[in-house]
């Protein structure tokens, strides 16, 4: 049976550090410090986690996978001959859209550069969809940069430290992105549903002529998160409640999210 | 306990590494089985109330260093989750010598079948209101079979790293 003093003991304790985790709530400040000086803490155990799990685990992936490695190497070698030829034809059209867009002084996603990055880890949790890239403010990421890969928007960068950031992926149930499509003329709210649910658009008006295979892309408005043109999704599906005044959309996202190792950062920042 | 805190600690944070470095990138169904929440449990179970809090402190402070969800929300229900496994660990309910062998597994698989959701729940403390939109059913039913699958040998962690003996009552 428990004594006084261990029961009083327990109780200081549980209210210590529930009092720290209210302070640490309200002082962001404190919160972001902390975040940086735990994460030197668990560094050295990560590293040595990782020093002995994944020998072992590329060991038995080797083993268990070799076959498709091959397979799958042959395929890429494939793909990449086609992209350079790709990328020989195209360098034309690009150097001539560089100079019209220039002319007419349009921003547009193709004339901004941007930084590449390599996807260091994958959020941790259930409960958000985020990546860390191996470059930050050092190589002049800032927060609020979109991040486009695997041909689409992947998301925005949230924050950054000197060689590194995190970037708010759209399938997250925070993010919001403003989309049109076709002439333009009809603006959308794509928001994230998660981590393994996808896209989708709610109240989306009756009249507007959108069909399954639609590609949205940013809309670029003026005061935006997004500059004009990135691709964000296609239209999965497109429902109609009975009674309803408006559609909802189920979108595949543009970009595959689950298979993001680089991705480049525009060197782009919303409109104060 | 003074004893026993420097390896605990040191235990607790390599769990924090052994989580971010394999579990969360090991998903099932797309599920992250949440081991930094098992932890704290299993060293409630094993009667270690304050160690259990201190683990559950230590491990979801530098979890939540890594996850961009609100920041002590996992430290917090880590604590819900040692306070209750170590008031059951007392009373000897879930005593891996004493019990039966099922009850241990079963607390487990409980506890990992309600924190995803008073995780969520507690999000809405912070004004939050959208984090019940992940996957959180799969999330609680991942978690409970993993748990169910991880809380005897966590618990023999747990009593090892805690100096608790084979006969304790």
């Amino acid at each position: 049976m428990a004594t006084d003093r261990s029961r009083r003991r327990t109780w200081t304790l549980s209210l210590a550090a529930l009092a720290t985790i209210f302070i640490l709530y309200l002082t962001t400040g404190i919160a972001s410090g902390l975040r940086s000086g735990a994460n030197i803490v668990v560094t050295p155990f990560s590293w040595a986690v990782n020093v002995i799990a994944h020998p072992i685990g590329h060991l038995l992936a080797g083993t268990v996978n070799y076959s498709d490695v091959v397979a799958q190497n042959e395929k890429l070698r494939y793909q990449l001959a086609r992209a350079q030829e790709k990328a020989n034809q195209s360098w034309a059209y690009s150097r001539q859209l560089q100079q019209l867009t220039t002319d007419l002084n349009v921003p547009f996603v193709g004339s901004l550069p941007t930084v590449a990055a390599q996807v260091t880890t994958i959020s941790p949790t259930n409960f958000a969809s985020t990546v860390s890239i191996s470059k930050g403010r050092n190589s002049g990421i800032l927060v609020g940069m979109p991040v486009v890969a695997n041909g689409g928007l992947v998301g925005r960068v949230t924050a950054t430290t000197p060689n590194g950031a995190t970037v708010r992926l759209i399938t997250d149930t925070h993010s919001l992105v403003g989309v049109t499509f076709k002439s333009g003329v009809t603006t959308l709210i794509v928001s994230g549903h998660g981590v393994n649910n996808g896209l989708a658009a709610t109240s989306v008006p009756l009249g507007t002529s959108i069909v399954p295979g639609t590609k949205l892309l940013t809309d670029g408005l003026n005061g935006g998160l997004y500059p004009a043109g990135l691709p964000v999704a296609t239209v999965k599906t497109v429902t109609l409640t009975p009674g309803a005044a408006t559609y909802n959309l189920t979108l595949q996202p543009a970009a595959n999210l689950s298979q993001l190792s680089y991705l480049d950062v525009v060197i782009w920042e919303p409109a104060a | 306990m003074r004893r026993v805190l420097v390896p605990v600690t040191v235990v607790t944070l390599f769990i924090v590494a052994i989580q971010l470095s394999i579990f969360s990138s090991l998903r099932f169904a797309g599920v992250v089985v949440m081991i930094v929440w098992l932890w704290p449990m299993a060293m409630g179970l094993a009667g270690l109330t304050a160690l259990s809090l201190w683990c559950a402190l230590v491990a979801g402070i530098f979890f939540d260093t890594h996850s961009t969800t609100p920041f002590g929300l996992t430290a917090l229900v880590a604590l819900v989750l040692a306070y209750g496994a170590s008031r059951l660990g007392r009373e000897g309910v879930g005593d891996l010598d004493s019990a039966a062998w099922w009850v241990t597994p079963l607390l487990g698989a409980a506890a990992g079948f309600v924190a995803p959701l008073f995780f969520v729940g507690a999000s809405f403390l912070t004004l939050n209101f959208s984090l019940w939109r992940n996957s959180l059913f799969a999330a609680m039913v991942v978690n409970a079979i993993a748990f169910f699958l991880l809380a005897r040998p966590m618990a023999r962690l747990a009593r090892w790293v805690g100096g608790v003996g084979g006969t304790r009552r």
